[in-house]
């Protein structure tokens, strides 16, 4: 069998298997609440895994295989700390409180819980606002990664690859809904998982074990196998920082926790997402690897593919594309549903005060998410420049201004209406501004972003009036 | 260096990721009760 006809069939059955679940999802889609949280009944399996397919992109699999291969094992930090700060802690910290508060104030979308927990439409309607624009901007370098996987990996024109993976997106997420992202996401955490394992096997095998990849690379330089290497600890920690403690503010992920059973289900799902974002590791490892196979690539993001086509047979390969794309995919339908639920829930419901009915939000919420697929799709296709400069400023700006509102509102009582409106436009703002400045002493964004919020956050909250005994036993019980 | 030739600070990392499931297995088990909390 010819190597693209193994390719095409590896990822049609993975495609056809997606398209099964959209169907079958859409039949249990029936309220509004089924559409963007599952109805409040996701088990700790399908929720954990979800949770880890929707973390991790296909930007970060290449990305991060092109940082191994730059920095070397230094930048395993970056996965311990993903694990770390970016999935254990997050989900003892955030996990039950935010199961917890969300039910009490009837919320389903992460501005609605600002909105209500902070008894301010404002509040509700800003970070709605900036979900939905810088959403779509990280959409659009989600499908723009997609496109250059299928490019680089199995010579689609990107415009077809872009198109196949949208339309196929776009197709399960508005028929099911949030029950399909979570089980279309729980089958991709598998395949990625499954390829990155592979991957990972068969390409220490090829150099001769671990102890020859170690010395093969401390032969090309030392600073390859040391930490913190070539890179430096401002480097490498701030990063490290931002992936990981950023993720706390990101709706897609946070989300998550307003869909489970109960609380007994954290108890699984914490164990089985902490087990499954151990595979952040082995982007940064085999793109390591990779240096000691192909020490001089033109290109540092090339690292992974090079490695897949060069190590694997064509069906290990397939397995590992299959899952390269999936992990687009689950971060691309996972902030679909986000977009869709600020827009519908957010934005049209607050802003017209309640007049659209439970039903046809789930009309609504099922077109916004088609309009907002075509709206990234099309930018997609031929992204212009500034979508391109501004998708670096995306995630700073969404975790600065939505971190602080969420960790304060769920665990101190004296945060106020406007220490939360001070936190969340200052450090929107500092983030956006830093960024636009050119990252002032090569620091992150997010980093000023989130200091400016804190301080902000407890400054007013202090000097402002408190919530009502009323309020505050209703969210705490 | 420490196991496989690795420097032990690079090593760690590894070590910390296990210790990270570890540690989850043991809040599940022994210190996460959902009480009253479970609604």
């Amino acid at each position: 069998m010819s190597e693209p006809l193994i390719y095409t069939l590896i990822l049609l059955v993975y495609l056809g298997a997606l398209v099964l679940v959209g169907f079958i999802t859409g039949r249990r889609t029936k309220s509004v609440e089924d559409f963007y949280i599952g109805g409040r009944q996701i088990g700790p399996w399908v929720t954990a895994l979800s949770f880890v397919a929707a973390y991790f992109s296909s930007v970060v699999i290449v990305g991060g295989g092109g940082f191994g291969y730059m920095f070397g094992m230094a930048t395993l930090w970056i996965g311990a700390i993903n694990v770390l700060l970016g999935c254990t802690v997050a989900w003892i910290v955030l996990g039950p409180r935010i199961r917890t508060f969300t039910q009490r104030l009837k919320t389903m979308t992460i501005p609605g819980f600002i909105g209500e927990r902070f008894q301010s439409d404002f509040a509700c309607i800003f970070s709605a606002l900036i979900i939905v624009l810088f959403m779509i901007i990280y959409n659009v370098s989600i499908l723009k990664g997609m496109g250059h996987i299928f490019e680089v990996l199995m010579n689609v024109p990107y415009v077809y690859g872009v198109l196949i993976s949208c339309i196929i997106i776009l197709f399960y997420v508005s028929i099911g809904g949030y029950l399909a992202v979570v089980w279309t996401s729980f089958i991709q955490a598998w395949v990625m998982g499954i390829g990155l394992i592979l991957l990972t096997i068969f390409a220490v095998q090829r150099v001769g074990g671990l102890t020859a990849v170690n010395q093969s690379l401390g032969s090309i330089d030392a600073g390859l196998i040391n930490t913190p290497g070539t890179w430096g600890w401002p480097g490498l920690i701030s990063y490290a920082l931002i992936v990981s403690f950023g993720v706390w503010g990101m709706p897609q992920l946070v989300v998550r926790f307003y869909s489970i059973k109960n609380l007994k289900v954290l108890k699984i799902g914490t164990v089985v997402a902490t087990i499954g974002t151990c595979m952040a590791l082995l982007p940064y490892f085999n793109g390591a690897i990779a240096r000691t196979l192909f020490p001089s690539l033109a290109n540092p993001d090339l690292a992974i593919p090079t490695l897949v086509k060069t190590t694997l047979s064509p069906f290990g390969a397939a397995i590992v594309l299959a899952g390269v794309v999936a992990a687009g995919m689950s971060t691309f339908s996972s902030v679909l549903i986000i977009l869709s639920s600020s827009m519908v829930q957010d934005l049209l419901r607050r802003g017209m005060k309640g007049e659209i009915t439970r039903r046809k939000s789930l009309f609504w919420g099922k077109i916004g998410s088609l309009v907002i697929g075509f709206v990234s799709l099309l930018i997609a296709l031929r992204p212009p420049a500034l979508v391109l400069t501004l998708t670096a400023f995306a995630w700073a700006v969404i975790a600065s201004t939505t971190l602080w509102p969420i960790l304060f509102g769920i665990y101190w009582k004296g945060a106020t209406r406007w220490g939360c409106v001070a936190s969340m436009i200052g450090g929107c703002m500092t983030a956006l501004f830093w960024m636009a400045a050119g990252k002032p002493f090569g620091v992150h964004g997010f980093i000023p972003g989130i200091i400016v919020g804190f301080v902000l956050m407890v400054l007013v909250s202090r000097a402002t009036p408190k919530f009502s005994p009323e309020h505050i036993n209703q969210i705490w019980g | 260096m420490g196991p496989f030739n690795t420097p032990w600070l690079t090593f760690i990392a590894w070590i910390v990721a296990l210790g990270c499931v570890l540690f989850s297995i043991i809040w599940a088990l022994c210190i996460f009760k959902p009480g009253d909390e479970d609604e």
